[in-house]
């Protein structure tokens, strides 16, 4: 085993304390206190009001990671509600709304405790310390992810004898250097703002406040699969941008922990279990009859 | 929007409870029903156990048994007078024929005595004594149908003159002893035959066709062997 | 009875070697209709999985982003493991409770349970597009000990072990290898107590995959108690793949059953399907009662609702209403069709889960179907897996009677 004990520790720990931030303060997670990190999740808040669908964003995005790069002169491509893909980690839709045309762009969400995550089962999707979830190339390609992901944001290359798993990283390797991501940096319009969460979630409240009428009162990943790391708000409601509403407020995670508790007390209670028919139907005659004849 | 309205959780609970309680009381009768069979194939059982039971039934004459399903009746000396018993018959079914050995040759004690013809099958028969064959029944050459009608009279097989008869009838079981085989032999039986009831119908054909055609159409001459002890 | 033994340890490795070899040849006709068909079709899947491996899974598989998880995850694994199920019902009666009556099966259904996991759960490896990692959750550097996947991946490799152990007398029997077979044998129970224990978290686990899919599985199928679902039904699926494997096992390979496992084998399917009617009966109301637990009664009068009422109606409540009676009045016919229903059911289930009720909202033209080329390869994989069967048991004591020396030495 290429693993001392130390290493193997330290990384059941990291398991646990991906579930924990989020999840603070939720109550009965009495458990988890003990294991919050210690730096706060970082977290890019979408002001739809304000994108204007330049799509600047999509191109520095395809820039900075060495993707294909997009013709942003080209409005037709916003002619079609577009999905993200193995060549595109971000994009900006058009929508039709109640208010005109809405713009809102689609990327990664950054969960605050991911499915993607937890479904992994070699850790090759990871939620680093400052929020962003990234992949690594130790990946079995099972795709467990992407059937966890409730936005529906991991992409498969299928067309690749070396396949990845392609998505926003929120430029982890740029967090780590202290910069923005590069949309964020992109943006002419400022509808993007990068920040901690929490200062985010006062931002997006001040200007719901504020602005009174123009905003719906709903920051939408605040509380959305246990919180996000991207938070939108917007003018209308957020079925009309594309965004599930039915998702619920319950961290992906939670959603497989009543089965993966029990597996340890299964493990332990259904052997003895066993054992102990297994002894008492041990009647004597029985032994003597095996001894006698068949096996 | 949740935590603005009041959301019943629990709603569903009392169904969800009657729901069970009532699945519960449809159990017991799904489980009894499961567990046994229907009254038609119970009927069938029952009526056929009283009629299998009397091909176990054992003379109270002084008769010595083999558990190769031959008997030994000791005459005066040392001549021994050997049949087969009513099961061998009722297991085999209708029996074209008996095979003897010559008249004057010797048969021992736990080996091939005579065998019956039955269709294509023939079927050996182990001795119940050690001896020279100084008779056969030969109106069982002369009129094959009576084979088996009266086992314990009439249809007699052959008379033994033999030398080490009470030596030989120690190995042969009588009396208690004699029906406490029977019983187990009988048991091991009907235990086979629940199997099939289905093939073992209400009708004499058990009789006619013999219990181990019933069992296995296609190698009934196996199980045939098996309780002659051959195999 | 020592000389003997001493005999035989005394013969050489080369013997053994020789042996094999000389059983690895055919035996019988080679030109059977069987043969003439499944051979193309495995040579043909073997070259299609070549090319998948070369050119990646698109180049096969008609798997998009929207369905991830083809019949690959949906039908081999799936309904493959859910099958395989019979394993761990039967050691549990035989080795467990002590029920000889199933005895003579067991070797069979060990089998069938074994190189089920070995090929159908196999099929994994064909699903990873990464699967030179294949290893990584075994001894790679990063445990991911909080996915329902790790857990499954572990339980596999484990169960197979443990399924090999439960058979692996039967071989050593083959080779006339009189001190391993003692050894192998007093393995056994240890073996069947550490399978069941696997089996029940596995089969649950299948299941529990989907706990993530919320929102993604048409709420009448996604409930919070799939994984208790799936674990109840993989008792009457491998039960009745018992009973439809048997079926056909007795006909093909007839010669080889002494008369007497004839005999009891009506009795065998009888108690069969006693226990399938009763899982059956109780996984109805389960699903009734999580029905009303979800409020999801007024999902029943739309598409997807009929499509559950054929479900649950049409092949889980018919089929255990015929295992009832079937059982009731040995009608074996009877007993049969409901087995074939009740594995139909089960196919519609898993696939339900995992593709049919899959984003059930995409349209028809963008729907998953598989591929030919996906097919073939699953095709190629059963039929590979028969072969594999067939040669086992025409050489190793499976179906007949172990060796008189294997008898003497009893568990």
């Amino acid at each position: 085993m290429g693993m001392d004990r130390r290493t193997f520790l330290k990384g059941l720990g990291t398991g646990i304390a991906v579930a924990g931030p989020g999840s603070s303060l939720l109550p009965g997670r009495l458990e988890a206190k003990e294991v919050v990190a210690s730096k706060e999740f970082m977290g890019v808040l979408v002001d739809t009001t304000r994108c204007i669908g330049c799509r600047s964003c999509e191109l520095a995005c395809a820039e900075a990671h060495a993707l294909p790069v997009p013709d942003i002169s080209d409005a037709s491509a916003l002619d079609k509600i577009r999905q993200t893909s193995v060549t595109q980690w971000t994009l900006v839709n058009r929508y039709q709304t109640e208010k005109g045309e809405v713009f809102a762009k689609k990327q990664c969400m950054h969960c605050n405790q991911p499915g993607c995550v937890a479904a992994c089962l070699v850790k090759a999707m990871q939620k680093r310390e400052d929020g962003a979830v990234t992949w690594d190339t130790n990946c079995m390609g099972c795709r467990y992810c992407m059937i966890s992901c409730p936005f529906d944001i991991p992409k498969f290359e299928y067309d690749s004898a070396f396949p990845k798993i392609q998505k926003c990283s929120l430029c982890w390797e740029r967090l780590q250097k202290g910069e923005k991501p590069t949309c964020v940096e992109a943006c002419p319009a400022e509808a993007l703002a990068f920040d901690s969460r929490r200062e985010l979630i006062e931002e997006a409240n001040r200007r719901i406040y504020k602005e009174s009428g123009k905003y719906i009162s709903h920051i939408y990943g605040e509380r959305e699969v246990g919180g996000t790391g991207y938070l939108y708000i917007s003018a209308v409601p957020f079925e009309q941008i594309g965004f599930r509403t039915d998702l619920g407020t319950t961290a992906y995670p939670e959603l497989s922990k009543g089965f993966l508790y029990s597996v340890p007390i299964v493990l332990l209670l259904w052997p003895a279990f066993l054992i102990g028919v297994n002894t008492i139907t041990k009647r004597k005659d029985e032994v003597q009859r095996r001894e006698g004849g068949k096996k | 929007m949740e935590g603005f309205t009041y959301l019943d959780i629990f709603a569903t609970k009392g169904v969800e409870y009657l729901l069970v309680i009532s699945v519960l009381l449809l159990f017991i009768p799904f489980w009894r029903m499961v567990s046994r069979p229907a009254r038609a194939i119970y009927q069938a059982t029952e009526s056929i156990v009283p009629a299998i039971s009397e091909w176990f039934h054992l003379p109270e004459e002084k008769l010595y048994y083999h558990q190769g399903h031959g008997w030994a009746m000791p005459e005066s000396g040392n001549v021994v007078r050997v049949g087969m018993d009513d099961f061998a018959q009722k297991l085999v079914g209708k029996i074209d024929a008996i095979q003897f050995p010559q008249v004057g040759s010797r048969v021992t004690q736990g080996e091939k005595g005579w065998s019956l013809l039955a269709g294509s099958k023939s079927i050996d028969m182990l001795s119940p004594v050690d001896g020279e064959i100084i008779e056969i029944n030969k109106s069982l050459l002369s009129s094959p149908e009576s084979i088996g009608k009266d086992p314990y009279g009439q249809s007699w097989l052959m008379k033994v003159q033999a030398p080490k008869i009470s030596a030989n009838l120690k190995n042969l079981l009588s009396g208690g002893l004699a029906r406490q085989w029977m019983e187990g032999v009988r048991e091991s039986l009907l235990a086979r035959m629940n199997y099939n009831l289905g093939a073992v119908s209400q009708d004499g054909g058990v009789l006619v066709d013999g219990i181990a055609r019933n069992l296995d159409r296609e190698r009934w001459d196996e199980i045939a062997r098996e309780y002659f002890l051959i195999s | 009875m020592n000389t003997v033994i001493a005999e035989e340890e005394k013969r050489e490795l080369k013997d053994i070697v020789a042996f094999i070899r000389s059983e690895l040849k055919p035996k019988g006709k080679l030109l059977t209709p069987f043969n003439l068909i499944s051979a193309p079709i495995i040579l043909l899947g073997v070259l299609l999985i070549l090319y998948r491996l070369a050119r990646g899974m698109g180049a096969v598989t008609n798997l998009s982003q929207e369905f991830p998880w083809g019949i690959w995850i949906g039908f081999d694994v799936m309904v493959g493991v859910a099958f395989a199920g019979g394993a761990y019902v039967l050691t549990f009666v035989v080795y467990i409770l002590r029920s000889d009556k199933y005895h003579s099966i067991i070797r069979a259904t060990v089998l069938n349970g074994l190189l089920a996991y070995v090929f159908y759960a196999g099929a994994i490896f064909l699903d990873l597009g990464r699967w030179w990692n294949i290893t990584n959750p075994l001894w790679g550097n990063k445990f991911g000990v909080n996915s329902v996947l790790f857990l499954i991946a572990w339980h596999f490799l484990l169960y197979m072990l443990a399924e090999f152990v439960e058979f692996s007398p039967a071989i050593a029997e083959w080779l006339g290898l009189r001190k391993l077979r003692k050894i192998l044998g007093s393995l056994t129970v240890g073996a069947v107590i550490v399978g069941i224990a696997l089996s029940t978290l596995h089969q649950a686990g299948l299941g529990a995959l989907f706990m993530m899919a919320k929102g993604k599985v048409h709420p009448l199928w996604y409930t919070e108690f799939i994984p208790v679902l799936f674990f109840v039904s993989s008792i009457f699926a491998g039960l009745s793949m018992v009973i439809f494997e048997g079926t056909i096992s007795h006909r093909v390979f007839s010669d080889k059953i002494s008369h007497e496992d004839h005999a009891a084998y009506d009795d065998m399917l009888i108690g069969l399907s006693q226990g399938c009617a009763v899982a059956m009966f109780v996984y109805f109301f389960a699903q009734f009662l999580i029905l009303i637990h979800g409020w999801h009664w007024a999902l029943l009068n739309t598409p997807m609702g009929y499509w559950y009422l054929t479900e649950m109606v049409g092949l889980v409540a018919i089929p255990c209403f015929m295992f009832f009676q079937g059982a009731r009045y040995r009608n074996m016919l009877l007993i049969r069709t409901a087995a074939i229903l009740a594995m139909i059911g089960i196919i519609v289930n898993r696939l339900n889960i995992s593709i049919i009720a899959f984003k059930w909202w995409v349209p028809f033209s963008e729907r998953y179907f598989p591929s030919w080329m996906e097919i073939v390869i699953t095709l190629a994989i059963i039929l590979t897996e028969i072969w594999v069967f067939r040669w086992i048991v025409n050489r190793m004591p499976v179906f007949g009677k172990p060796p008189a020396w294997a008898e003497e030495t009893h568990q």
